[in-house]
């Protein structure tokens, strides 16, 4: 099939953008910028979901993960002492196994992909899918769905308890801990 | 199946899913300061859990089998499921009462502890039916996120936060490998139902060139299993976060999400993997060596063990292994076995915890110098422990033993090669292990203290308790057959 | 030749190929030529018109904060000031632009053109009149709020790039307040998502209609709740007081733009004022009718051809802007008129009010979507209380700014001799 230059120019723009920015945060020593670099790795996930007529997935993926995920990534990072002392922060150790493991691994999963016979879904024309995406949650789908928000609020509240010991409180219910840290007995 | 039909068989998880939202609400009503008592507001809301809990098992003692496939071939309700529910309610039961009885879990915060814990059981609930891979990965999911936090309840404690740490690192690890392997097995199939699966792999697999993505894809998918049920080589979490996370906690994971995890295992080998592909991919063999591989680092690690809850750890790791063995043969009555095996392992393995936490709560040490002469210190609490110790050993006539028998005997009958050298390297395991379960023993009741001796009172509550726990396992260990009778149906699973 | 009928820049490039080449736009092979010139097109015009808007607007807000704060304001460059913007513009580019030695230099770099990429992201499927919009995306609300978190990316690049407790301060509290207020944001879009049944821009405003009582807005009680909560929520998401704390020049010097100068300073400045635009026209389209004119249906402008057609679209244009202008304009007053609020106070008045007054929102809309027979007799009574409500609020709102003036009249004597509202040709 004979890609339109436009559609190929895109499709490529995205690609390298995604790889480009994951490369870069693989081998980035200073860990800021590597979490920027996940910027430019979500945008070009995001292109090639538009680029497979998945407009909604695209839009999502980007509030989701340029919204949410990078924003909080950053704030993690932002507020950690000495990130920027790579020595610190993101030493390299263990090299040599991981070239190995990095080397299996990509030709695995190279030789994988291009050697199996994938199931192939036939090529549908682009156009909206949101609509189609909402019956699919609310129809064969309503359950994943349903238990996907109990797993966001088993989520939300587990954040809530980690995080809120700050001040000695618990955040849920407002009451003063009474709690003191106590060690457990021997060790191995 | 209709939705309203689906629903009317889901009643089990959403009275669960019920207790846990009322929790939600009356914590933050009975936590109120100015009428904050946290005693009877944690026995309030222990009740309110209890009931929950037992209003579930109720409804799944009542409903009757679905014949088809519920939410359009989500769920199954199932014998095998409703086996698996109502374990892992008892066992949400009895979590519930160990934390309302433990000094680890802070009063005030026993509200937060039972909603995560109830969040816990309503996925591993669902995980009992799961026949879709992307319902098992979302309550593989709803089963581990809470179980992180509850690792790391206790806050301001090192080794918990460790605990906690290496648990999430660890289990994003798995989950990102099997969700990878769920990916590639969806891209040779279209589908992610577990029907569905096996007739598109077995048309897959007679072509030599999908061979290896087929294995790649299968290893990457049961990796996940793998880590719930912690088989090597993922059971490096399992003596941390057993030793870092609070004791009652470690008692309920010790049993429900382990079997939640063989739950969704078996099903996931035995519909989705079924018959037809083991000619082509020998994974029966592939979970034998598993098996044989976590049986024997777990008992040889634990030998050399001197806290009693890491040695606990590595004890649960090796009966993983011995669980892993009924996996692979994949016969019905080797489900069965595996079945009945986990009732025993709940009764003593939650028996053990038990007593390891009624010694800290006296004595605050967990390390094995700590149950120097227990025996003279507090007589009831020493012998239940040494039943329980010796019932995990597999020693006759306690209930432990039955359950190793029932499991190497489906071993036998499969009657191939490798399922006998299998039952041999189980065997020898148990022998093994047998040495540092009777090293507690030993320590209770022929050495003597360090220091001066101190007395351990033990409580009505933990009495009781123990004994809930302890007369069971003696008593089926010489009658078991109606268990074996409620059992016999219990492998059955809808198509 | 044709009639160009399209609604976005793709078809008007479509029907440039088709008509004025003669081709097959899916086989032409100089198609993409046409396609990226239309892109290029659209940009030049969105940004041309987001520069011409950013500029005078601030002329406005300086005229309006001296008016409010009984003083001048400027009114040295051109006829009352009027090109003021110019004047700044120029000596914001002339002057040096600084770098600080530590910070660190590549994002320092970067944040600027994040923000305003974010910024101007938003203008792809901002509509302008009944024709004129880039691209008429069918997720289009969805799209608006995925390309605006670029805004968050690059405040927080610029708070820690600076390398200066004041800029990270203001990153780190921009960031925590636009993440937030993108929730209430999200659901009082939501509710208009619900009553049109569609996320397209173009298709919100044609669920719409001419009259007021057509509005969103005049819809039911909670389509008028949610029109308040999403112009609160907008204000806070541009930064606009009483929610520019990442900004409170009181506490963080200038927040995260506090080492910028120049050109990289006037990007900020520009996001900001080019901000005001979006969150009007989104108000605007979602619950003001859009650019629906009185009386025309979009089937008759579509139909129309000729100098008819581009006639409807001007006055679609100059409804829509008048309707963009006012909310602007309000949203200035408010500037000059409330107190900051505290960061404390700004996280529950997201967290505690406006989003549980956002689902309730949602809620009550389904529940009127179900019940209420759209056309019937109560739908039109409820449109009618609703309309009634809304002139009666912006009746109330003239009368009190009427009663604050002549409070004031009372007690500076230089109020004296002033008349309360300007002649028009020295308005504001």
């Amino acid at each position: 099939m004979k890609v339109p230059l436009l559609s190929a120019m895109v499709f490529w723009a995205f690609a390298i953008l995604a790889m480009a920015s994951a490369v870069f945060v693989a081998f980035s020593r200073n860990i800021v910028h590597a979490a920027f670099a996940l910027l430019g790795c979500f945008f070009g996930v995001a292109g090639l979901y538009l680029f497979l007529s998945a407009d909604f997935v695209g839009i999502i993926q980007v509030m989701v993960y340029v919204g949410g995920v990078l924003i909080l990534f950053l704030f993690a990072v932002m507020l950690t002492g000495k990130i920027r002392n790579p020595e610190k922060s993101n030493p390299s150790r263990a090299i040599p196994g991981g070239l190995v493991t990095m080397l299996v691994t990509l030709g695995l999963f190279g030789y994988l992909a291009f050697t199996t016979p994938w199931q192939v879904l036939p090529t549908v024309p682009t156009g909206p899918t949101t609509s189609q995406i909402g019956d699919a949650l609310l129809g064969p789908y309503i359950l994943p769905f349903e238990v996907a928000s109990v797993l966001l609020l088993a989520a939300l509240l587990g954040g809530v308890l980690l995080a809120g010991g700050v001040r000695g409180r618990s955040r849920l219910t407002g009451n003063e801990q009474d709690e003191a840290p106590r060690d457990s007995g021997g060790n191995t | 199946m209709t939705l309203t039909q689906s629903v009317a068989g889901l009643l089990p998880e959403l009275c669960v899913l019920g207790a846990l939202v009322l929790m939600l609400f009356l914590d933050l009503l009975l936590g109120r300061k100015d009428i904050r008592d946290p005693r009877s507001t944690g026995q309030i809301l222990t009740a309110v859990a209890l009931v929950g809990t037992g209003l579930a098992a109720f409804f799944v003692v009542r409903t009757p089998d679905l014949p088809g496939v519920m939410f359009g071939g989500m769920l199954a309700l199932d014998p095998f499921a409703r086996f698996f529910k109502l374990l892992f309610l008892i066992v949400a039961a009895f979590a519930l009462v160990f934390a309302a009885m433990s000094e680890e879990i802070p009063r005030a915060r026993l509200g937060q502890y039972i909603i995560l814990l109830l969040t816990v059981t309503f996925g591993m609930c669902l995980l009992a039916g799961s026949r879709n891979l992307l319902m098992a990965y979302l309550s593989l999911e709803l089963v581990s996120i809470p179980s992180y936090v509850l690792a790391g309840f206790r806050r301001g404690d090192r080794r918990t936060s460790e605990a906690a740490l290496k648990y999430v690192i660890y289990g994003g690890i798995a989950s990102g490998l099997s969700l990878y392997g769920f990916s590639l097995l969806y891209g040779l199939t279209g589908s992610l139902d577990f029907r569905e699966l096996i007739t598109g792999l077995t048309n897959l697999a007679y072509s030599p060139q999908s061979k290896l993505v087929l294995i790649v894809a299968i290893m990457m998918s049961l990796s996940g299993f793998a880590y719930k049920v912690s088989a090597t080589p993922f059971h490096m979490w399992c003596p941390d976060v057993y030793e870092g996370a609070p004791t009652p906690f470690t008692a309920f994971l010790s049993v429900g999400p382990k079997a939640a995890g063989f739950a969704v295992l078996i099903r996931f080998v035995q519909t989705a993997l079924g018959g037809t592909l083991e000619p082509v991919i020998p994974w029966p063999q592939l979970i034998g060596l598993v098996a044989a591989a976590t049986m024997t680092i777990g008992n040889l690690t634990a030998l050399v063990q001197r806290n009693v809850k890491r040695l606990l750890a590595f004890s649960s790791i090796a009966h993983a292994g011995y669980l892993l063995m009924g996996v692979s043969a994949g016969t019905d009555a080797a489900t069965r076995a595996v079945e009945l095996y986990f009732v025993f392992y709940l009764l003593m393995n939650m028996g053990a915890f038990l007593a390891v936490q009624a010694v800290r709560a006296r004595t605050g040490s967990e390390d094995i110098d700590g149950y120097r002469a227990l025996g003279s210190r507090s007589p009831l609490l020493a012998l239940i422990l040494a039943v329980f110790l010796f019932s995990l050993a597999g020693v006759p006539p306690l209930a432990g033993f039955i359950g190793k028998f029932y499991l190497f005997a489906s071993l036998l009958e499969t009657g191939t090669m490798f399922f006998y050298g299998l039952a041999f390297v189980g065997v020898l395991n148990s022998v093994v292990s047998l040495f540092y379960y009777a090293r507690v023993v030993k320590a209770m009741y022929l050495k003597n203290p360090r220091g001066k001796a101190m007395p351990v009172p033990l409580g009505p509550g933990y009495s009781v308790l123990l004994l809930i726990l302890a007369v069971p396992t003696l008593v089926l260990g010489v009658y078991w057959q109606p268990l074996i009778n409620i059992l016999s149906t219990a492998a059955g699973m809808a198509h | 030749m044709d009639r160009w009928d399209g609604g976005d820049m793709k078809e008007l490039a479509e029907w440039v190929i088709r008509d004025l080449f003669s081709k097959n736009p899916d086989t032409w092979q100089y198609t993409w030529a046409i396609y990226l010139a239309g892109m290029a097109l659209a940009a030049v015009i969105c940004l041309g018109f987001v520069a011409v808007f950013a500029g005078p607007v601030t002329w406005v807000e300086r005229r309006t904060a001296g008016r409010i704060m009984s003083r001048i304001g400027p009114n040295r460059v051109g006829p009352q000031g009027v090109l003021q913007w110019l004047a700044d513009g120029i000596k914001n580019l002339l002057k040096e632009d600084l770098i600080p030695d530590d910070a660190d230099k590549p994002l320092f770099r970067l944040a600027p053109y994040l923000v305003f990429s974010g910024m101007f992201g938003t203008f792809v499927v901002l509509p302008f009149g009944a024709n004129l919009i880039a691209a008429d995306l069918d997720i289009g609300v969805l799209y608006l709020m995925a390309v605006t978190t670029l805004v968050v990316v690059g405040l927080l690049t610029a708070g820690w790039a600076s390398n200066s407790k004041w800029a990270l301060y203001g990153g780190i509290r921009s960031a925590a307040q636009l993440v937030s207020y993108e929730v209430p944001i999200a659901f009082a879009l939501l509710v208009v998502v619900i009553s049109t049944g569609s996320l397209s821009t173009q298709a919100i405003i044609k669920a719409q209609g001419g009259w007021p009582w057509q509005w969103f807005v005049a819809k039911n009680p909670f389509t008028f709740i949610a029109f308040f909560l999403l112009l609160t929520s907008a204000m806070a998401e541009g930064n606009r007081i009483p929610f520019d704390l990442p900004e409170a020049e009181s506490e963080l010097v200038a927040g995260y733009n506090t080492e910028y100068s120049g050109m990289r300073f006037l990007f900020f400045l520009f996001e900001e004022w080019a901000n005001l635009w979006i969150m009007g026209a989104i108000t605007t389209l979602c619950f003001l009718g859009g650019w629906q004119i009185p009386g025309v249906s979009p089937e008759k402008i579509s139909a129309s051809s000729g100098w008819t057609f581009v006639g409807w679209q001007l006055l679609s244009f100059a409804i829509f802007a008048a309707k963009v202008s006012w909310i602007v304009f309000i949203v200035i007053q408010a500037r000059w008129t409330l107190p900051r609020l505290r960061v404390d106070q700004l996280m529950s008045t997201c967290w505690k009010y406006l989003v549980p007054m956002t689902l309730v929102c949602i809620a009550g809309v389904l529940f009127m979507d179900l019940y209420i027979v759209q056309g019937g007799i109560t739908d039109k009574i409820i449109r009618w209380i609703m309309t009634l409500l809304g002139a009666a609020v912006i009746v109330l709102f003239f009368l009190r700014a009427r009663y604050n003036y002549k409070m004031d009249k009372d007690k500076y004597p230089g109020l004296r001799n002033e008349k309360m509202w300007y002649p028009p040709y020295r308005m504001p």
